[in-house]
């Protein structure tokens, strides 16, 4: 047992910060550091810029184009990133649909689709949830009928992260109503710019619009953009889901907020707070036990085990904390987190805040913004349900 | 990063477990509880396994093995809830092996290895609580050495104990001295405690005393730490067995007709004690791994540990006790002595609010398991 990084993959870490540090260009960096709104261009520019260097792909093996990492060299790879202050890597391109077109996918279909991810110049979305499915995948009621050489596609997805900056979805649809909920569904790519296809963005809580409904009408979809097998999409959207599972724990990101935490205590004059720093040192535990257990399930794989009991309580333990630092943060401004000023939240505002302190500006939209975490990515109550299940069975 | 255990580290988990399961049965400890609480011949039973030399360097006499060993023997102890008190002799050891003269290290570290000495730390005062810093027992310099006068409260198996190491005020600071159970003016008055084990008052007046070190803050600091690091693996494997038995408990139990693992709100409950057990482990590995770091960072890192361990043991006790039902609240159900067993470790070397309080004074600007 030993908590170092070997001598390789410390230099490995060594290697991927001199890289970014170099590449990512600091207005990008500023605006992560303060949470202020990123545009499609720096989240696309950020994907072309990794995608050059080949690290959109990151998680690729290299028959693929990937850089063939190890489980840990990933990790290190998302924290250095994540600590200096990268985009995120909007992960329904390389990091869900990739991983499926290169397991049940088709040579040709490998072929058409995996450099416009790698490369970063197709934007992917997820079309997973819909009106009546939330946590309740199975029940997915999209239809997709097969006449001829195409698909013709009807029916409604919801929820669809940034979609409306989507080229491409990725679709479970329903393609039989025979037998379980489960055996009739099919994973099915989609042209977002298909006559039939219209986005709706939703007006979320914080006054963004993180979400889009997306529609299909009588929306043609050519029969060689099916991956895999007809009705058996359900089992190709579980190997997506078993993949990186300690990202979920987003505890990288997790650091670099806890440390935003401590700035913003220190400019409201809350760090000599006892009260208020008791609190801090309780998420800082939190974080560093969090850590450690992403550290053991990455161990686990290094080792072949499966770690499987722990790694779904990644995502519950995770979220709540990405919920307690954006709580905390708001908490810190007191009423300095009310006013509501949208454009304060662009970098390059030149108005003043109320009480002068422009980093409080989007405190309590992302607070507010927050209370998805525990609700996406299968609800945390559905996770508790899986947890049980492996525990008592 | 690697969190396996070695083949001699599985070796070691197994031989002490089939003790455990064999040797120290439920019934066996009742009888020790109903004893006193401590058993010298279940002592010399860990003795006989190596465990009290394992620690100790083998130029005196022990196997020389580390902290992750240590942890390892620990987390199975606790699956136990085996009242002698081992830790001791790691946290003993420990200390004189890296401060005690060489004679003194030469005079006792072999006995110790052997189990025939039970030497045990002797620092908790009144008006103390938990702070290390805060020590009224005083030490003068006499014709052959030192004497000590002190009271010293919840000393563990301290009527049975054949040495202390005993902090005492020197010249203004904190020394740590080594005191025979032997010695003239040593009084002690022994009693149970909460988890069925063994304390007592000391009583030192001018006792004779042999110096071990003058740093004894830091000293008695690296003793502690040792002791957080045991009782995190000794925690971990009470919460592991407190969660098996529980969860085992939900399958067999029926009521309205239906096991009531069926019933979600105590599914969600039992995810929820997983979760405690699994970031207490998490902890206790980083206490262990991060004992031998230099002193700020290791403060930390035990305190760290300690917060999350004190909150996870809270909560798995309570909740296994409520889980379990009437039966739990029983002296004849074992759950109820998990649950004991858990309070008082949460309690012992600072409790969840002290270290809070320690973290919270010790954050830095960048925090994680490498800052």
């Amino acid at each position: 047992m030993d908590l170092a990084f070997t001598p390789e993959e410390q230099a490995f870490r060594q290697e991927v910060r001199a890289w970014v540090r170099a590449n990512l260009p600091p207005a990008m960096a500023h605006k992560v550091h303060n949470a202020l709104r990123l545009t499609r261009d720096d989240l696309q520019g950020w994907a072309r810029i990794l995608g050059k260097k080949g690290w959109l792909a990151f998680g690729w093996p290299k028959e693929f184009g990937g850089p063939g990492w190890t489980a840990v060299q990933k990790h290190l790879f998302e924290e250095e990133c994540a600590m200096a202050g990268a985009p995120r890597i909007i992960p329904f391109g390389p990091v869900m649909v990739a991983p499926v077109i290169m397991a049940y996918g088709t040579p040709e279909q490998q072929k058409r689709f995996l450099p416009g991810i790698a490369d970063g110049s197709v934007w992917w979305s997820q079309g997973y949830s819909e009106p009546g499915s939330g946590s309740d995948l199975a029940s997915v009621k999209t239809r997709a009928e097969r006449v001829g050489d195409k698909y013709i596609v009807n029916g409604q997805k919801t929820w669809t992260t940034l979609g409306q900056h989507g080229d491409w979805m990725f679709n479970l649809v329903r393609t039989s109503n025979e037998g379980k909920p489960q055996t009739g569904i099919s994973f099915l790519l989609l042209d977002m710019k298909s006559p039939g296809v219209t986005v709706r963005p939703i007006k979320l809580l914080d006054g963004e619009c993180e979400v889009n409904e997306v529609f299909f009408d009588n929306v043609e979809v050519p029969a060689d953009q099916l991956i895999g097998q007809e009705n058996k999409g359900w089992t190709y959207a579980k190997h997506l889901l078993s993949h990186e599972r300690t990202n979920i724990a987003d505890v990288n990101r997790a650091k670099r907020e806890l440390e935003r935490l401590k700035r913003i205590a220190r400019a409201e004059g809350l760090w000599d707070d006892q009260r208020f720093r008791d609190q801090i040192a309780l998420l800082e535990v939190d974080i560093v036990a969090l850590e450690m257990l992403v550290l053991r399930v990455l161990s686990m794989e290094k080792s072949g085990k499966n770690p499987l009991d722990i790694a779904g309580l990644l995502k519950i333990k995770g979220s709540e904390i990405q919920q307690r630092y954006a709580e905390l943060m708001m908490l810190a401004a007191g009423p300095y987190a009310l006013p509501l000023i949208q454009e304060a939240m662009d970098a390059g505002w030149q108005g003043l805040f109320p009480g002068g302190t422009l980093a409080n500006a989007p405190l309590a939209s992302t607070y507010f913004n927050m209370r998805k975490t525990t609700i996406y990515g299968g609800s945390n109550e559905v996770q508790r349900n899986i947890v049980a299940q492996t525990i008592l069975g | 990063m690697d969190f396996d255990f070695s083949d001699d580290q599985q070796q070691l988990r197994d031989a002490v477990r089939r003790w455990v399961d064999k040797g120290y049965t439920f019934g066996r400890r009742r009888a020790i509880v109903a004893a006193g609480g401590f058993e010298r011949a279940a002592y010399g039973e860990l003795a006989e396994l190596g465990l009290t030399a394992l620690t100790v360097p083998e130029a005196h006499g022990g196997l020389g093995q580390g902290a992750i060993d240590a942890m390892v023997v620990m987390e199975e102890l606790g699956r136990g809830i085996v009242l002698e008190p081992l830790a001791q002799a790691f946290v003993t050891a420990g200390v004189l092996a890296q401060y005690a003269p060489q004679e003194l290290q030469a005079a006792w570290l072999p006995r110790i290895a052997s189990g025939e000495v039970l030497v045990v730390l002797a620092q908790q005062e009144r008006k103390a609580r938990y702070r290390l810093d805060v020590c009224e027992a005083k030490a003068v310099v006499a014709p052959n050495g030192y004497a000590i006068t002190a009271i010293k409260n919840i000393v563990s198996a301290g009527d049975q104990a054949d040495a202390f190491i005993v902090p005492a005020q020197l010249d203004g600071q904190i020394a740590l001295f080594l005191v025979e159970r032997a010695a003239a003016d040593v009084s002690t008055r022994g009693y149970g405690t909460q988890d069925g084990s063994r304390a007592a008052d000391l009583q030192l007046a001018s006792t004779p005393a042999t110096l071990i070190t003058t740093d004894g803050l830091a000293a008695l600091e690296l003793a502690v730490h040792t002791a957080i690091a045991a009782a995190c693996a000794y925690a971990v494997g009470v919460m592991d067995q407190t969660c098996a038995v529980t969860f085992d408990y939900l399958n067999q139990r029926r009521q309205f007709g239906v096991a009531i693992a069926s019933f979600q709100a105590l599914r969600h409950r039992a995810a929820d004690m997983k979760m405690q057990l699994e970031l207490a482990r998490s902890m206790s590995y980083y206490a262990s791994l991060k004992l031998g770091a230099p002193a700020e960072e290791r403060r930390r890192a035990l305190s760290h540990a300690k917060v999350q361990l004190g909150q996870s043991m809270r909560f798995v006790g309570q909740q296994a006790v409520q889980l379990s039902g009437g039966i739990g609240v029983t002296d004849e159900y074992i759950v109820s002595h998990y649950f004991k067993t858990l309070t008082q470790l949460e309690m012992s070397w600072g409790d969840t609010l002290h270290h809070l309080g320690e973290v919270s004074a010790r954050m830095q600007e960048q925090a994680g398991v490498f800052a």
